[in-house]
């Protein structure tokens, strides 16, 4: 007797679907190890007491897995706001090599003087990644916001970006076992139903050596790896954090570039927020 | 309409006490110290009161601009900046703990 099972799976950034065929007789135990990619800007605190220079890294890992690092192409645009104030960073960035758990790739390391008070809405647009399992290039346009002093400036606004996930609840204020709402967005219009990925910072990240620390929990199973929600018909989400640390949300292919050099494009929306302990 | 106006009133000065004053200070490196106000609510400080306090005498007195910020000559010796919104609603900051 054949049986056809239709699986619908994310690999890699990339809804597909597989037709398999198999007898009644096999049960066959399916299992894919293909954990989410997402570009992270990263500096170890996002709610500053007072104004100061900031450390960022700028990796394109798989946060939680960290079972390869991949090589960054490029970085189109790299840039902060503040208080409506748009500051172009790109030239402050410096290539760097980024040892993951288990390869290195070319990353990105940048200096910032986080000096005024408010929001400092950061946004990396990098040049897209050709990912050769999928034939495909991944572009992630990617959104931090730091604090400094608490006083809230612009960390809601929604700057109009091709892929992007519009903050409800300030990225930088959240307690452990606290929540984070956001709305999938494409040139200012919502994307129904948006596809999400979550995914905890599972390591430390050593600064000063430009590599990932150990581990610090394992997953039950793959599904709580990248975790997969789906945003309501008004793109918007709510996801509970179980944990603090850095949390990162990728929603796929939200962007509205579907091609690059004559290949398919995910375009997708990555924001970072950051649990806090109560302690 | 009494009773709509009591409401307002109600809402509007239990906003007030929900408001977290607060103040950043950062030195210029230029002789001059910027110290900006706002509240935890986002609203502008536009007007607040500010001063500079040395041995417990302002030596500078001003309001926030519309930027919500005030520059100020840099003291010498010990001093505290005081971001002045009313009672309940003061920021005091060291001046040794304003750096570039």
């Amino acid at each position: 007797m054949i049986v056809i099972i239709i699986i619908n799976y994310n690999l890699k950034g990339k809804k597909m679907k597989k037709i398999i065929l198999s007898t009644v007789a096999a049960t066959t135990i399916l299992t894919t190890s293909a954990f989410a990619h997402f570009q992270m800007l990263y500096t170890p605190n996002t709610a500053l007491v007072k104004g100061q220079t900031i450390e960022q890294k700028h990796i394109f890992t798989h946060p939680f897995a960290d079972e390869h690092t991949m090589d960054m192409a490029g970085v189109e645009e790299f840039y902060v706001i503040n208080k409506e104030k748009k500051t172009d960073l790109k030239p402050t960035l410096k290539s760097i090599t980024f040892q993951g758990h288990h390869n290195s790739g070319k990353a990105y390391e940048s200096t910032y003087k986080a000096r005024k008070m408010g929001d400092h809405v950061f946004v990396m647009k990098p040049t897209p990644y050709f990912e050769a399992n999928e034939g495909a290039y991944i572009q992630q346009i990617t959104k931090s916001i730091i604090n400094v002093a608490g006083a809230p400036t612009n960390w809601d606004a929604e700057l109009g970006l091709k892929a992007e996930i519009v903050p409800l609840t300030k990225p930088y204020a959240i307690w452990e076992h606290g929540s984070f709402t956001g709305i999938v967005k494409s040139n200012g219009k919502v994307v129904p139903n948006a596809e999400i990925e979550v995914e905890y910072l599972n390591r430390d990240v050593d600064m000063k050596n430009n590599k990932m620390g150990s581990s610090r929990v394992e997953a039950p199973q793959d599904a709580f790896v990248t975790m997969t929600i789906k945003a309501n018909k008004d793109g918007e989400f709510t996801f509970s954090i179980p944990k603090a640390g850095f949390w990162g949300f990728c929603a796929l292919g939200a962007g509205s570039d579907t091609e690059y050099k004559g290949k398919e494009l995910s375009q997708d929306a990555v924001i970072w927020v950051e649990a806090k302990p109560m302690k | 309409m009494i009773k709509n106006i009591l409401i307002s009133l109600t809402i509007a000065s239990s906003s007030l006490f929900a408001h977290t004053a607060i103040m950043s200070c950062f030195d210029n490196g230029d002789g001059t110290i910027t110290c900006e106000g706002g509240f935890s609510d986002g609203s502008s400080a536009s007007g607040v009161k500010f001063r500079v306090e040395q041995n417990s005498k302002a030596i500078f007195e001003s309001k926030m601009s519309e930027d919500s910020e005030v520059t100020f000559k840099k003291p010498n010796g010990a001093y505290n900046a005081v971001f002045d919104a009313g009672e309940g609603h003061q920021v005091h900051i060291k001046g040794s703990d304003i750096t570039e």
